[in-house]
């Protein structure tokens, strides 16, 4: 059963990057011209899985917590305060490493893979193996907070 | 009665950690291949003797088939229980060295100007993972695969 579950939740995990880079693909494809950038994209894509397969080995052990309704009540409040101050953190540490640089999120797109698809792949991994709501807030946090950079807050 | 459906053999963690160490060898593998083939592509590698392409993988897979055959196992395998933060601390340190020394080592392979030459540098560093597969298997081995995965990957976006 818990192997079942590991296993879902590598494929869930790679299905979900797979989506995303070819979102971010055609969002970018006026961008991609060489061979150098699809290898760029690649790797940042596959950046996260070696480091989620040594972490799932340090932490082998599975603690996954009941999801009752108490521990979902005990847990809602310092989740949501997580992804409140997360999204904060995240736009606002955003716009000062864009302001302070004064290159664009849009022109680097290789870091926008790498953030998106080490949060994607941790969150996927946090929600089907472990279950712990206040990493799920900070992990959401950071999804939104990128999401909202790049929708709302870049001219 | 024989029930169609096997209840599933309950799982221990150490053979849960193999399976971990024999994916992360997988993915150690094809980031290998990948390297090979952009750095083939990209830098336009000569082939100067054709005959040198076909026994550049001899040179590293013939000692490691050697060694694999006498050698007896060096680890004692996976642990059950969990780590203490020390070997976790201590672990995740050596994985960050192997990276950064994975990191030049990528960049030593794209200075390579041949085929041949490339193809058995790859092929020597796929032998020492297979090496770690088969003997090493060890959070050792794991931390040291985990570094040389990063490493590449580490170079291909910030150096390439």
């Amino acid at each position: 059963m818990q192997l079942k579950k590991l296993n879902t939740a590598f494929i869930v995990t790679t299905g979900v990057s797979v989506i995303v880079f070819v979102y971010l693909v055609f969002l970018g494809f006026d961008e991609i011209k060489t061979l150098k950038d699809v290898v760029k994209i690649i790797a940042s894509i596959l950046f996260p899985l070696p480091m989620l397969f040594f972490v799932r080995f340090l932490l082998i052990e599975h603690f996954l917590p009941q999801n009752t309704d108490e521990y979902k009540l005990k847990h809602q409040k310092p989740a949501t305060i997580l992804l409140i101050t997360s999204v904060v953190i995240g736009v606002l540490s955003m716009q000062a490493i864009e302001w302070v640089t004064g290159q664009k999120l849009e022109d680097h797109l290789v870091f926008a893979h790498l953030i998106n698809s080490t949060t994607i792949s941790s969150y996927v991994l946090n929600f089907v193996l472990y279950n712990n709501l206040r990493v799920n807030g900070i992990l959401s946090g950071i999804l939104l907070s990128l999401a909202m950079h790049v929708f709302f807050l870049t001219a | 009665m024989n029930p169609i459906i096997q209840p599933p053999k309950p799982r221990s963690n150490s053979s849960k950690r193999e399976l971990l160490f024999t994916f992360q060898s997988i993915i150690v593998t094809g980031l290998l291949a990948f390297t090979a083939i952009a750095f083939f592509f990209h830098f336009d590698l000569r082939i100067e003797k054709g005959i040198k392409v076909v026994f550049a993988p001899f040179l590293s897979v013939v000692p490691l088939l050697f060694i694999l055959s006498i050698l007896r196992d060096l680890r004692k395998g996976f642990k059950e229980g969990n780590y203490t933060k020390d070997e976790i601390v201590k672990f995740c340190l050596i994985t960050a060295g192997i990276t950064a020394a994975f990191t030049g080592v990528t960049f030593l392979l794209s200075k390579i100007d041949a085929l041949e030459i490339l193809l058995a540098a790859i092929m020597a560093i796929l032998s020492v993972v297979f090496f770690m597969r088969s003997k090493i298997k060890d959070i050792l081995g794991m931390s040291i695969i985990t570094g040389i995965a990063e490493g590449i990957i580490v170079y291909m976006i910030f150096l390439f």
